[in-house]
């Protein structure tokens, strides 16, 4: 048990508050204290913010390994397997925890404001509450269950949020789509976690079994199926190619839960994980190109899907689908060249894309909130007078996002970019591959650029253009709504900057993970190359550079003058598949939602059949109970003359036999 | 002579009248009787082949019987004055409610004929002239 005044203490009471302030929540809205179930939500995050940040600032500095053990006891323990409460607290989990908590306490505070006056408020900040411990506990655990449970934890919050208006049909589908398709992932997780268990020696402490599957690597085919598993767990919570389906529909939940959750922490759990793991993945270069690769194809599909969206959460969450891709790509290169720059990459774009893409979300909500809740950009425009702070943060969101020079998008954007080319170039034999994604990386990005600035123009300038659900009050939102806005603001235009290039802090500070070292010896040992450190590059700076200003310029000539949106008559079939999202909902429906339902329907006209085939059979006796029951009238006379009668026909059978 | 078939005429005519009269009666008493009278028809054949073969097994049977049917007499008896005690009545047509839930009732009973007290149950004192009882109808034996 650590002394809480330590690092580490101070780390676990981080993770402990939002249990606390959860519990709180709930207990407002026992005790009919609906209007103040945000207070214990607000502040419970933000001292764990507070306490995670401030121990962040103490070991920021130091050339020694960063690496803090907790061990609180049994879980549970069967035969071989024993499970212990393990916390971990390195560079990376530290980083996460303090941008967890911290754009929680931001996002609870603008939920304060957005949900005021909701039936359920108490709820949502109860849940709200379960999320950022479930968060806290997936990014620090050291027990790969622990880890799991965590994992799972989020995953229920999350279907909890989305389907927050479970009243309305469409959110409890999308809730119950988010939470079957992410459980598809899950199921390789699991059967991943049960092979690398397996595979390092019956350890479950992270740290113990891949330092065993390390030293002992088992068979190439072996290792590459535990990885897959991971990955696929990975490629479900965070909304990945052939299994990202769910995320878009998770819009459905409340704004602020779109910023939270299912942009800024929890879908990002998959690139925590991968990362947590990566000396296995180091170990298996063709799992790290199969990442590559589907974070490749999703980044491309989901930003090609943006393009056409009309609804502006729905364009934030297929670029959330985008850059989640991207963080795939980075994570991926690690096969070809060092790990430590691949999740330095990942985990750094994982970083200011929470900034950015909470923030573009919230702004999203603040339109919405003015809107009278519509977020479809062609029945409203120009607002940029209307709500000037909603604007001018937006605008930042926007260009983070799109890679503007300078800001935080740019920095992290411009690595992975810069890892891929490096890998193309490296000695891989998988090299090859790696060039032709960087390429779709350059696409990508280029489209980012477009589709965030195409709804940026949409939504901001142009005609002023108000729909009638406002009722007439279309207003700048209030202070409480703002300040997070303004905060995240900030966060997304200086994270990027302070954090890489000008300090490198970020890059020693990953150095000093045990995690990355081990990847890097791993990546020695699979491919006889020496791992490289990450170094900036201008030319890459310059390409990145060009794309987003084309990106954002192309935009600027089609958009300057907001809607309505004019599609040129080539354009016109590609508009249709991008509006409808490649028809790729409509392909699972029909290849698997419907054979399913197919089985389904057949499972129970079969079960309703074995069900009258066995009410049959019990009728038999009642009938012929029906048909004796008249026999027993209650007379002794009918009884005697029954008894006579039998007499009568056991006599005549006898004389009429001895006459024979 | 009296021959075998003389007896087995009459054992059967007994066994016979008894049956009807089981059948058709509804008082217990009369059906107690009406079965006493099958056993001793059945008894009559007994005592008759025993005569005819010459031998006693006839009879010991015969006291068997005898035996058998005071003991089932007597219980007969215990039950009736039960069933009397419960209803009131030595109807056996009154005890058709025992029957399945569901089937109709097969007898419509009808009350049994009224029950008059013997006018003069006490021999009269000598030298006067009787007093005539007022003759009174009761209510139907059953209750």
């Amino acid at each position: 048990m650590p002394e809480p005044m330590t690092p580490l203490g101070l780390c676990l009471i981080a993770v402990a508050l939002p249990l606390v302030g959860c519990l709180l929540s709930a207990l407002c809205g026992l005790l009919k204290l609906n209007k103040l179930a945000h207070l214990p939500a607000i502040l419970s995050f933000a001292s764990a913010a507070t306490l995670s940040t401030f121990v962040l600032l103490t070991l920021a500095k130091g050339d020694s390994n960063l690496s803090l053990f907790a061990d609180l006891g049994t879980w549970f323990s069967v035969g071989r397997l024993d499970v212990p409460f393990s916390f971990h607290v390195d560079s990376i989990s530290l980083l996460m925890l303090a941008m967890v908590t911290f754009i929680a306490t931001f996002i609870a505070i603008f939920s304060a404001s957005y949900m005021h006056g909701d039936e359920g408020y108490a709820r949502y900040f109860s849940v709200m509450g379960l999320f950022v411990f479930s968060m806290c506990l997936l990014v620090t655990a050291n027990n790969i269950f622990l880890l799991v449970a965590g994992w799972e934890g989020v995953g229920l919050c999350s279907y909890l949020l989305v389907g927050y208006y479970y009243a309305k049909p469409s959110a409890a589908a999308a809730a119950r789509k988010a939470f079957l398709v992410t459980r598809l992932g899950d199921v390789g997780l699991i059967l991943g976690v049960f092979l690398v268990w397996q595979m390092g020696g019956y350890h479950t402490n992270i740290d113990r079994l891949i330092h065993h599957i390390v030293e002992h690597p088992p068979t190439d085919a072996a290792l590459l199926t535990a990885c897959l598993c991971l990955f696929c767990g990975a490629v479900g919570k965070s909304a990945q190619f052939p299994l990202y389906v769910w995320l878009p529909d998770a819009m459905e939940g409340p704004t602020p839960v779109s910023a939270l959750i299912h942009a800024a922490t929890m879908v990002t759990a998959g690139v925590y994980l991968l990362a947590r793991t990566a000396p296995l993945f180091a170990l298996s270069p063709m799992a790290q190109i199969i990442v590559t690769a589907i974070g490749g194809t999703t980044a491309l599909l989901a930003a090609f899907i943006a393009l056409a969206q009309y609804d502006l959460k729905r364009v934030l969450a297929y670029s959330t689908v985008s850059q989640l891709g991207f963080m795939f790509m980075g994570l991926g290169c690690g096969g070809a060249i060092a790990p430590n720059i691949a999740i330095l990459a990942a985990i750094f774009h994982l970083l200011t894309h929470a900034f950015f893409k909470a923030l573009l979300f919230l702004g999203s909500g603040s339109v919405m909130h003015a809107m009278g809740n519509v977020i479809d950009m062609r029945k409203f425009g120009g607002l940029r007078k209307v709500m000037p702070v909603t604007h001018l943060t937006f605008l930042i969101g926007s260009l983070a996002l799109a890679g503007f020079p300078l800001l935080s998008g740019f920095w992290s954007k411009d690595m992975i970019l810069h890892a891929l080319q490096d890998a193309g170039r490296s000695r891989s034999p998988f090299a090859f591959i790696y060039t032709g994604i960087f390429a779709v990386a350059c696409l990508t990005a280029f489209l980012t650029a477009f589709y965030t600035f195409r709804a940026y123009f949409l939504t901001f300038w142009g005609e002023e253009k108000i729909p009638h659900e406002a009722h007439g009050h279309a207003h700048e939102s209030p202070r409480a709504m703002l300040i997070p806005l303004i905060v995240l603001a900030i966060g997304a235009l200086a994270v990027g900057a302070v954090v890489d290039p000008l300090t490198h802090w970020i890059g020693d500070f990953f150095e000093r993970a045990p995690v990355v070292h081990e990847a890097d010896h791993a990546f020695e040992k699979a491919t006889n190359m020496v791992p490289g450190h990450h170094e900036f590059s201008w030319t890459m700076a310059g390409i990145s550079t060009l794309l987003a200003f084309g990106g954002i310029g192309l935009a600027a000539v089609l958009y300057r003058k907001g809607g309505p949106e004019v599609v040129p008559e080539a354009m016109r079939p590609l508009q249709a598949l991008s509006l409808n999202k490649l028809y790729v909902d409509e392909l699972y429906g029909a290849t698997l939602v419907a054979p399913a339902e197919f089985a389904a329907t057949g499972a129970r006209q079969f079960d309703g059949f074995v069900g009258s085939l066995a009410r049959l059979i019990s009728f038999v006796p009642r009938l012929i109970a029906a048909v004796l029951r008249p026999l027993q009238n209650g007379l002794v006379q009918f009884y005697a003359l029954g008894m006579i009668l039998g007499l009568a026909v056991f006599l005549t059978v006898v004389v009429v036999r001895s006459f024979r | 002579m009296i021959s075998l078939p003389h007896f087995l005429a009459i054992g059967a005519i007994l066994f016979g009248l008894g049956l009807i009269g089981f059948l058709s009666r509804r008082n217990f008493i009369t059906m107690f009787l009406c079965a006493e009278l099958m056993l001793q028809g059945v008894v009559l054949n007994l005592l008759a082949f025993g005569r005819y073969h010459g031998s006693l097994h006839g009879q010991a049977f015969g006291l068997f019987i005898i035996t058998v049917a005071a003991c089932e007499a007597g219980l007969a008896m215990a039950l009736f004055l039960v069933l009397y005690k419960r209803g009131k009545s030595l109807d056996s047509g009154d005890w058709q409610a025992v029957r399945e839930a569901g089937v109709s009732a097969t007898l419509e009973t009808e009350a049994l004929p009224a029950y008059v007290p013997d006018e003069s149950p006490t021999l009269p004192v000598a030298g006067r002239i009787p007093e005539q009882p007022e003759v009174t109808v009761q209510e139907p034996f059953r209750a």
